[in-house]
């Protein structure tokens, strides 16, 4: 065996039997290929689909908002206009705080709640699969029957007041209508948000309650150690969920309270879209609506990414490498 | 090619798509027209309805089968979509350019507005001499738009008080107010026999904002009123005083327990049904109330002891106490519908269909002719009331379109709530007709 | 080491599950807070069902009373009426195709996005997210005017696809945490026995993914089923789905039945507790035991 001074070129064997000396190069492209097809392939459909049923429609909406129109004739510039008068609207502004109160009641009232559900249900108990049905049940229900059925319930004449013998005004009098607004969405949603726990707890491995059980752990102390922090992704998750939720928030208002909402202290931001826009024939003002409260959850979202879902996903919405990048 | 210059390409191609798309919405072949075909060759009309269940809903396919008959080369196909919903779909149909050929219309701004878009077809010369002397002018007055007619009506709906016979009685009151002053006289004897004076649907907003516009029909004189669809102008101080007296009446609490989200007429505990049912004795409204309120009693049938008496007189207001409010219905044609559009309409409207029609609606025939033959006993107090009105109003809500008439109706909401002042009613509905 | 790995992650399926596992009775204290909580959940339901045996006068006269007499005859009008079953079938029809079609659109893309590197990553992650910032509502209309350029108004595939769209985003956002959870090792695992990505896509990620498949799937076909705003605008009357179809059935031109009303949406509620009930097994039973050091 001669020694040679060249190193052998790519892909031949070298006499003494060695394997070939990789060219990154060439490895390099090859793969690049391969993934970059699959990427394609696996995400292409829904990226498709994404961008002609949801983000041109959106584009085109933003588009109108600088324009005045009434849905029917021709578009007239209206320049940022219509943002000033939403900015100067006093009704805008209450619109915006009511969402934000929202907002953190849903995830302090839902939160800890539906924690404490998924570990009740998660127990393999007799019945639990027949509770856990009856929990979701509210969530199936669609918003109209819900509105429809807690208007009536709630009612200055209705069932709550006549059963109880009270004679509170749960819905018109704006002390109290805010928290009727909470209670008739956690009673909805708390479903939705259980079940994502529970989906969350399933990761978490049986091995580790074995383990700490045989150390001695009280069933508290093990939801505490245990459930707790590996639920962490799916709790921010589902806070990340609720939030955006919460901020888009119309249907229950509208069909609950009506027209009366802003009287109520409970009218958002969806609201005033849809009453300042398109009751009021004004496509170009709600549509200027859409674009702030789309502004407003953007900001929100991506100051939720940066400082609670960093480690979860790679900064998704900052271009921040993440820590652990795979 | 780089991540940023790929988001630049695609802006760049979504904006040139954008433009492309608004321009050539037609390029596809409509769908909600019917086919065309010209004189005496086979069309198909669409036509959207608004009577989903019911005798409503049996008319129309009684009506166009019995066209066909006469014109078998006539047929139709009808969409029955619910009236909540109808707008909506309409107001898409004319932005993508895509008309039914016959569409129910209820005049005022809105059809104004379509008619902007060149949308309908100008009925002036294409409807019967027949029906013009039926009808008169007066129900055309609605469809009208620049002196040109768009629609021919097919019902009208004045407004005015319904009220329980049965519950006056009760309450020891012997007649129907004709002032504000007697009016709340019976409030206070209907309170006194614990029952709740007046029914107000205030959830939806526009029973309440209807209150708001009876007091400005008393309160500012015929011209003042009827041209503010083209003044937009609040200032004159009619306006405010009819709030401030609305307002005042407000004060003396007349309404139903829970009014605030009591809806109109929708559900069982809604302000129709508190009448239905006897738990209110009066209710502002229009015309087809009596069939909602049938809808809603207990055994379904009209209420037998329903009155109705027309909208009490207003201290020192310059307006006929005699002038009425209401609605028009109708339908029109879209422009590109074929010539046995008007041929139906024209058929709908004569005094045989338009009876069968206010039969099956529970309304008013606009067909002078039909009218005669009304029965109910309630519809024909309003009836001769209509017929003996100086001048009538539409809704000023559907006077002022749809922007003004809003904010007309959110300011006037907010007043009932105790959210708000007379003048804040008049500031709203300036600023919006600022913008308008 | 690579043979028992894979012998060792093989994902849980009948035959290698554990044996059921005891069930057993909980404490009384699980029981009082399950009872509470169910009853708090089920009462205003079961309002909405037995609501459907009065009528319309009963509930203004008495809102919170039982029915007197129980009136049948809502629920028997619904069923034997023309338009409840074939709304029932459009409703079927759609929500099943907007399920499977999100879970199917949705699993691939978060794959990418959790387990692949490339530039613009973080840019689709954004993408999707974004898109669930912007409410529906407003972009009706140009949706309308897109899906009927496309020729798909009042057809199936024609609401399904825009409902598909408007689910993915939820859907990537749950599932790529889950995806992201599956270790490494697996994947290298899978590498070194020469399946590569793909093929570890099918039949590890797939499994192992179960629960969080199942949730986006259930939440898709529950937000088709009650959805309304987009089959009104894109379907016509003939093939409504039955949020739609209740207000046809139960509303005539200025009033509704209330009690109609309350029957249709019991039954209507029916299907989606159904399609809820038969998977939620699955949510639990997928993954215990499954994935070892």
């Amino acid at each position: 065996m001669s020694t040679t001074q060249t190193a052998p070129a790519a892909g031949r064997i070298d006499p003494a039997g060695q394997r070939e000396t990789p060219r990154p190069v060439a490895r390099r492209r090859r793969i690049d290929w391969r993934k970059n097809g699959e990427i394609a392939l696996l995400s292409g459909p829904a990226i498709l689909i994404f961008l002609t049923f949801v983000i041109f429609p959106v584009f085109l909406a933003a588009f109108y908002g600088f324009f005045k129109w009434d849905g029917i004739g021709a578009l007239e510039w209206n320049g940022l206009q219509n943002y000033v008068w939403i900015l100067e609207d006093p009704e805008f502004r209450e619109a915006v705080g009511h969402n934000f109160g929202i907002v953190i009641a849903s995830i302090v009232l839902q939160g800890p709640l539906a924690i404490l559900f998924a570990l009740v249900m998660n127990q393999k108990i007799k019945g639990r699969s027949f509770i856990r049905i009856m929990i979701f049940v509210p969530y199936v229900i669609s918003e109209v029957v819900v509105g429809l059925a807690w208007s009536m319930l709630m009612q200055d004449t209705g069932a709550i007041n006549q059963l109880f013998g009270l004679d509170i005004s749960w819905l018109s009098d704006p002390n109290i209508a805010f928290w009727s607004l909470m209670i008739i969405i956690t009673w909805k949603y708390i479903g939705f948000a259980v079940i994502l726990m529970l989906a969350g707890m399933q990761s978490i491995p049986e091995e580790l309650y074995e383990a700490a059980a045989i150390d001695g752990a009280s069933f508290w102390k093990m939801q505490w150690s245990i459930t707790l922090p590996l639920l962490g992704p799916t709790i921010r998750i589902w806070a990340f969920l609720s939030i955006i939720g919460s901020l888009q928030l119309f249907d229950l208002v509208f069909i609950v309270w009506g027209r009366i909402a802003p009287s109520a202290g409970v009218h958002t931001m969806a609201f005033y879209m849809y009453t300042e826009g398109h009751l009021s024939g004004e496509y170009g003002f709600g549509s200027a609506v859409a674009v702030l409260l789309f502004l407003i959850s953007l900001i929100v979202g991506l100051v939720y990414q940066r400082f609670v879902l960093r480690r979860d996903i790679d900064g998704a919405l900052t271009d921040a490498p993440a820590k652990d990048a795979k | 090619m780089s991540v940023r210059k790929a988001w630049a390409a695609g802006a760049a191609v979504a904006a040139v798509a954008t433009l492309a798309l608004t321009g050539c919405t037609t390029s596809t072949a409509p769908t909600n027209g019917g086919d065309k075909g010209g004189d005496g060759e086979a069309s198909v009309l669409t036509i959207w309805q608004n009577s989903t269940t019911g005798p409503g809903q049996a008319y129309w396919r009684d009506a166009t089968a019995a066209f066909t008959e006469e014109h078998p080369e006539v047929t139709f196909k009808i969409e029955d979509i619910q009236n909540e919903q109808m707008d909506g779909k309409l107001q898409t149909a004319v932005q993508s350019k895509d008309m039914p050929d016959i569409f129910m219309a209820r005049g005022g701004g809105k059809l104004a507005d379509v008619v902007k878009a060149g949308l309908v077809k100008d009925l002036t010369d294409l409807v019967s001499d027949d029906v013009m002397a039926d009808y008169g002018d007066a129900p055309f007055a609605a469809f009208s738009v620049e002196g040109k007619i768009y629609g021919v009506p097919t019902a009208v709906l004045p407004g005015g008080v319904f009220y329980s016979k049965d519950l006056f009685e009760q309450a020891g009151i012997t007649e129907t107010p004709t002032t504000i002053d007697e009016l709340n006289d019976a409030v206070a004897k209907l309170k006194d026999a614990g029952i709740d004076p007046i029914a107000v649907g205030a959830k939806d907003a526009w029973p309440a904002a209807h209150w708001y516009y009876w007091f400005a029909l008393r309160s500012c004189d015929k011209d003042t009123l009827l041209d503010i669809a083209t003044t937009k102008d609040f200032s004159d101080p009619c306006w405010l005083d009819a709030a401030e007296q609305l307002e005042e009446f407000i004060g003396t609490e007349p309404f139903n327990k829970g009014f605030l989200t009591t809806p109109a007429q929708s559900v069982a505990n809604s302000s129709a049904g508190l009448i239905a049912n006897h738990k209110a004795a009066m209710e502002v409204m229009g015309g087809w109330d009596v069939g909602v309120i049938a809808d809603l009693t207990p055994d379904k049938k009209p209420l037998p002891d329903l009155g109705w008496f027309p909208f009490p007189a207003v201290d020192g207001g310059k307006g006929d106490p005699a002038a009425m409010m209401g609605g028009v219905d109708g339908f029109s044609c879209s422009v590109d519908s074929p010539s046995s559009c008007e041929d139906f309409l024209n058929f709908i409207a004569s005094p045989e269909w338009q009876g069968k029609y206010a039969t099956a609606y529970s309304s008013l025939p606009a067909s002078a002719e039909a009218q005669k033959a009304v029965e109910g006993d309630v519809e024909k107090t309003f009836l001769a009331a209509y017929q003996e009105s100086p001048y009538m109003s539409m809704w000023l809500d559907t006077l002022l379109g749809q922007n003004i008439g809003t904010a007309l109706n959110d300011g006037v909401v907010k007043m009932f709530a105790g959210d708000g002042s007379a003048q804040a009613v008049i500031d709203d509905v300036s600023k919006a007709a600022e913008r308008d | 080491m690579s043979l028992e790995t894979s012998l060792a992650i093989t994902p849980v399926n009948k035959r290698t599950r554990k044996p059921k596992e005891y069930v057993k009775w909980g404490s009384p204290g699980v029981y009082l807070a399950a009872i509470i909580l169910v009853t708090v959940c089920i009462t205003p339901v079961l309002y909405v069902i037995i609501g459907g045996f009065r009528d319309n006068a009963q509930f203004t006269t008495d809102p919170a009373g039982f029915p007197n007499p129980w009136n049948p005859a809502n629920y028997i009008n619904v069923l034997t009426g023309s338009n409840f079953w074939p709304a029932l079938i459009n409703s079927v029809v759609v929500g099943l195709g907007t399920a499977l079609g999100t879970v199917a659109l949705g699993l691939m893309a978060s794959y990418v996005m959790a387990r692949y590197n490339f530039t613009g990553k973080t840019q689709m992650y954004s993408l999707f997210a974004a898109g669930l910032m912007f409410p529906a509502t407003v972009a009706i209309t140009p949706l309308y005017i897109m899906v009927r350029a496309l020729g798909l108004t009042n057809t199936h595939i024609g609401l399904i696809l825009p409902q598909i769209a408007f689910a993915l985003p939820t859907t990537i956002i749950i599932l790529v945490p889950f995806l992201k959870a599956i270790p490494m090792e697996l994947e290298e695992a899978a590498a070194i026995d020469g399946t590569g990505r793909l093929g570890f896509f099918f039949r590890m990620v797939l499994p192992l993914s179960l629960p969080g498949v199942i949730t986006t799937g259930i939440l898709a076909f529950v937000g088709s089923w009650n959805g309304y705003l987009l089959p009104l605008f894109l379907l016509g009357s003939d093939k409504y789905t039955l949020p739609l179809a209740v207000q046809n059935a139960a509303t005539s031109q200025y009033a509704s039945d209330a009690a109609m009303i309350l029957a249709y949406t019991s039954l209507s509620m029916l299907p989606a507790l159904i399609f809820f009930s038969l998977f939620e097994r699955r949510i639990v039973g997928g993954l215990t035991g499954a994935v070892k050091g």
